[in-house]
């Protein structure tokens, strides 16, 4: 009796357990002469990511297209998006959308791909050899960088000869994103504000209270700090939530990355000072119509644009409500 | 077999003291870093140091309870995640529907609890019932919350909930937060359960000789299952305490905190082997690991040098308790996992 | 044959693991007052038989009687509750706690009132009753706050012995409580055995040192191959034919 009753609760916890981890992948629905294309991205986590997939869920359905979206939970890696690549391919749908987590590694996915006949359009990150790609469509991260010197430049009131303390939050020290924003705010401010100096940098590995730790530290650190670039969401999160429990959100410039809906609503409230915005979901469109036209072999298809950099976008108090809503990423 | 041991000397037995030496590791650090930085000596940084002490110390008393039963708990980085943003989620609905603040902040505390005891159930459950060791069982749970954390929430933050949480973060007694009277309160309690109740003496019980534990007549299974739902509450509410901090439940919240937590034990003197070690070294582990980030942060260093400093704490302690284990005569646990082979 | 009444006895007790035979109809009475001396060849079937003594199994047949009263213990905790108190090879002890918690492990005496309602400790009072217990039965422990794991094998043993002895209303088994011990301290742990039958309890005794069980025991149990192949008093062996017989080269 009382061996039977522990073995179905251990059943049951395993079960539970289970249930939990099991992540399973979807399998397309073949129906009949519905174009199958696979997205294989690189961390479903990002939200980043869950902006795009909601462009491509919506350019899929006005164009009557199935969509097998693949990608590791939460790791940023080829050594996790590789099998993940190949399982993909298995499925043979007609075309792909690759986000490659490494150039070299994700490069014979890329050529397997098309050397069975499947086109293939790279989006944000790119594989090193695009000869044979259909496309390859991404944001400006450095632009982005750059813009949001502008943005902490025009807050704090620039002046040529003053100097301004500023802090740079970011969530790795080699993510391409990361790298791209910081090279891109770094020269802006060189060029453009050499009264502006970054006094400080740290790593929050996406943790948003560990973000918080650095800002409120930061904050005790330079009372006369002027400015804060949050490069991710994290970072904005973490930044945000010091500068409100702290009561100075309005008197330190901060411009955050990547316009979650958490935080769109911190611009109107002065918490923000800005936003640098991306168009994912601009991306995952472009990327689907050039390869429903390629494998339609449309009119289309032979005007594809190979290399297509989509802009960042500055969202501030000024930004109308209507552009906050397109630009805003659509989470759960 | 060990030989009758000497009564120590006063100033041996100070030293042979872990908490003690803690102590002066944590005064050599202020110093330090005053001296570095005369900014770090003030209310302000002591708040910050306070403020990332309270969740660590939660998360750190709760393995500590399960390292000294003879297990460990690799989930409660991911429980924190999880109930922050379950609770997120309740919260933001709740806000939706206009129910009121303080009503909002208590039905959010009670499913940070909920998912504590869900959590620390299933974990009870797969090492009692299904016999899995507690490090493959946690690391089991470590995995599912994680996920189960951003598959909910598609990797974004969770907000819209009610606007006074924040409030509730700011230091108002000294350097002290109310929830962080709140966690000081709780940590005291669990000093003296540890100390002078039952429930203590069975924990050690059970990690020094689970099997003269259950000959003796304690219900083993019951009490360990106990020990991982104390855990796992006890990282819903840092989950609880995140959500505060940060007006947002993150599902990467807690990412690392069962390292911390770890860390923090190890550092406080406790064996990881069990049946040993005492709860205010813990304590005083986990405001060693906190004022480190901030110290280095105070003084230009990069904060990645954290986890060197960190390293080199956790060397220093461990060989702290190997000399203590074998007043120097070179016999400890480490020296035989060495000779281990030779014998 | 010892006189005193029938404590503890097992009837025709039968137990397999599987396909195993474990110990085939084996009963066994211990007296009030008496000590048994267990012994066997490894393999012989005195853990098995020490486990259905002490509740930690149940015989797949037979019975086990306690005072004429048949009993079941579902756990080895029933047994204990019940007056049988057994101290397991080695293990008997929980090293980093102090000789009274270990004393009074799993019998807590509790503060008074609301505290101890609680769950809280006693922690003087039991440090001071384990004292007393301990050196009523011939033990003396330096401190009894003092960790176990302070103590030479001799004194945890005592300890061990001590506890079970301590506590015991009826039933001690001793399974090989002189392993590892000098001389010297051998002979305090069989000095407790002499304590307990004055008691009057019923002692029974498991061990492979041979001389140890000819001295303190007043009846002899062997079993081989899950039998009983000998039960007799003591005074009836001498080492050779105990030896003898515990391997089979003498039939008795």
């Amino acid at each position: 009796m009382a061996s039977k009753r522990n073995r179905a609760a251990s059943v049951l916890a395993v079960a539970a357990a289970a249930s939990l981890a099991v992540v399973g992948l979807a399998t397309p629905s073949h129906a009949a002469n519905k174009i199958t294309i696979a997205f294989v991205m690189g961390a479903e986590s990002d939200p980043f990511f869950q902006a795009m997939k909601v462009g491509a869920d919506a350019e899929a359905k006005a164009k009557g297209v199935t969509i097998v979206w693949q990608g590791d939970p939460a790791v940023y890696s080829p050594a996790t998006q590789l099998p993940i690549a190949n399982k993909v391919l298995a499925l043979k749908p007609q075309g792909l959308v690759l986000i490659p987590t490494d150039p070299v590694a994700l490069q014979t996915i890329n050529d397997k791909a098309i050397a069975a006949g499947i086109p293939v359009v790279n989006v944000d990150t790119h594989v090193k050899d695009l000869s044979k790609t259909t496309s390859f469509i991404t944001g400006d991260n450095a632009d982005g960088g750059a813009k949001a010197a502008d943005a902490i430049a025009t807050a704090i009131g620039y002046k040529a000869g003053k100097t301004y303390k500023v802090v740079v939050g970011l969530s790795s020290a080699t993510a391409t994103t990361n790298v791209a924003r910081l090279d891109g705010f770094t020269a802006a401010v060189a060029k453009k504000y050499p009264g502006i100096k970054i006094v400080d940098k740290a790593y929050s590995q996406s943790v948003p209270a560990t973000a918080n730790t650095n800002v409120n530290n930061w904050l005790t650190k330079y009372p006369d700090l002027a400015g804060i670039f949050a490069i991710d969401g994290t970072n904005g999160a973490g930044a945000a939530a010091a500068l409100q429990a702290k009561g100075l959100a309005g008197k330190i410039a901060l411009v955050g990355y990547d316009a979650y809906p958490t935080v769109v609503p911190l611009i109107a409230s002065g918490v923000f000072t800005a936003l640098v915005a991306q168009n994912p979901a601009a991306e995952a469109k472009l990327a689907i119509d050039d390869l429903v036209a390629v494998i339609n072999k449309t009119a289309a298809a032979k005007s594809i644009q190979k290399n297509v950099v989509i802009p960042n976008v500055l969202l501030t108090k000024a930004t109308s409500a209507a552009d906050l809503a397109k630009y805003t990423y659509v989470a759960k | 077999m060990s030989s009758p041991v000497v009564a120590p000397s006063r100033i041996k037995s100070l030293f042979g003291n872990q908490q003690f030496i803690l102590l002066l590791v944590l005064f050599a650090m202020v110093a330090f870093f005053t001296w570095r930085n005369p900014v770090f000596f003030s209310n302000a940084v002591f708040g910050n140091i306070l403020a990332d002490w309270s969740p660590v110390v939660l998360i750190a008393v709760g393995e500590f309870f399960v390292i000294v039963s003879g297990g460990i708990d690799l989930s409660v980085g991911s429980t924190i995640a999880i109930s922050g943003v379950v609770s997120a989620f309740s919260m933001r609905a709740l806000t939706a529907n206009h129910v009121g603040q303080n009503m909002t902040l208590f039905l959010g505390l009670l499913t940070c609890v909920g998912i504590g005891i869900l959590v620390g159930s299933i974990n009870a459950l797969l090492i009692t019932k299904a016999r899995i060791v507690p490090f493959i069982a946690t690391l089991t749970t470590m995995g599912a919350g994680a996920g189960m954390a951003i598959v909910l929430t598609g990797g974004s933050q969770i907000g819209d909930g009610p606007a006074k949480a924040i409030s509730l973060s700011v230091p108002d007694f000294g350097p002290l937060s109310r929830p962080g009277i709140v966690i000081v309160f709780i940590v005291a309690i669990l000093w003296v359960i540890m100390g002078k109740n039952r429930f203590g003496r069975y924990t050690y019980a059970i990690g020094s000789n689970s099997f003269a534990a259950r000959a003796a007549g304690i219900n083993v299974n019951r009490h360990l299952a106990k020990v991982y739902i104390l855990s796992s509450v006890l990282a819903g509410l840092a989950g609880f305490y995140y959500y505060l901090l940060l007006s947002v439940g993150a599902p990467t919240s807690g990412q690392g905190g069962e390292l911390q937590a770890i860390a923090a034990v190890v550092i406080g003197g406790t064996a990881l082997a069990g049946g040993t070690g005492k709860l205010s070294g813990t304590v005083l582990g986990a405001l060693i690991l906190t004022t480190v980030t901030s110290g280095l942060i105070m003084i230009n260093v990069a904060a990645n040098w954290k986890q060197v400093v960190v390293a080199i704490l956790i060397a220093v302690a461990v060989l702290i308790q190997e000399f203590r284990s074998t007043g120097g005569t070179g016999s400890g646990p480490i020296r035989r996992l060495l000779t281990r082979n030779s014998k | 044959m010892t006189t005193g009444k029938v404590l503890y006895e097992v009837k025709n007790v039968s137990k397999n693991y599987g396909s195993v035979q474990a110990l085939t109809g084996v009963s066994l009475k211990l007296h009030a007052g008496e000590v048994i001396g267990l012994v066997g060849d490894n393999g012989a079937g005195k853990s098995t038989l020490v486990k259905v003594l002490s509740g930690a199994h149940q015989p797949s047949e037979g019975v086990v009687e306690l005072d004429g009263e048949e009993r079941r213990w579902d756990s080895p905790h029933d047994a204990l509750v019940a007056g049988v108190e057994t101290l397991y090879q080695d293990s008997g002890l929980a090293p980093h706690l102090s000789v009274s918690s270990n004393v009074f492990l799993g019998r807590e005496k509790f503060s008074k009132g609301l505290l101890g309602k609680l769950g809280f400790l006693a922690q003087k009072d039991m440090d001071r009753i384990a004292h007393e217990n301990l050196e009523k039965v011939g033990i003396a422990v330096p401190q009894s706050n003092r960790s176990v794991s302070q103590l030479s094998g001799g004194q945890r043993q005592a300890v061990a012995i001590g506890r079970a002895v301590s506590w015991a209303s009826k039933v001690i088994i001793l399974d090989e409580p002189t392993n590892h011990l000098g001389a010297r301290q051998a002979g305090e742990v069989l000095a407790v055995i002499q304590q307990a039958k004055k008691r009057g309890l019923g002692v029974i005794f498991i061990s492979h040192t041979l001389p140890h069980v000819l001295q303190v025991t007043d009846r002899i149990v062997v079993l081989r191959l899950g039998k009983i192949v000998a039960d007799a008093p003591t005074s009836t062996f001498d080492a050779e034919s105990l030896l003898g017989t515990i391997t089979g080269l003498i039939e008795k």
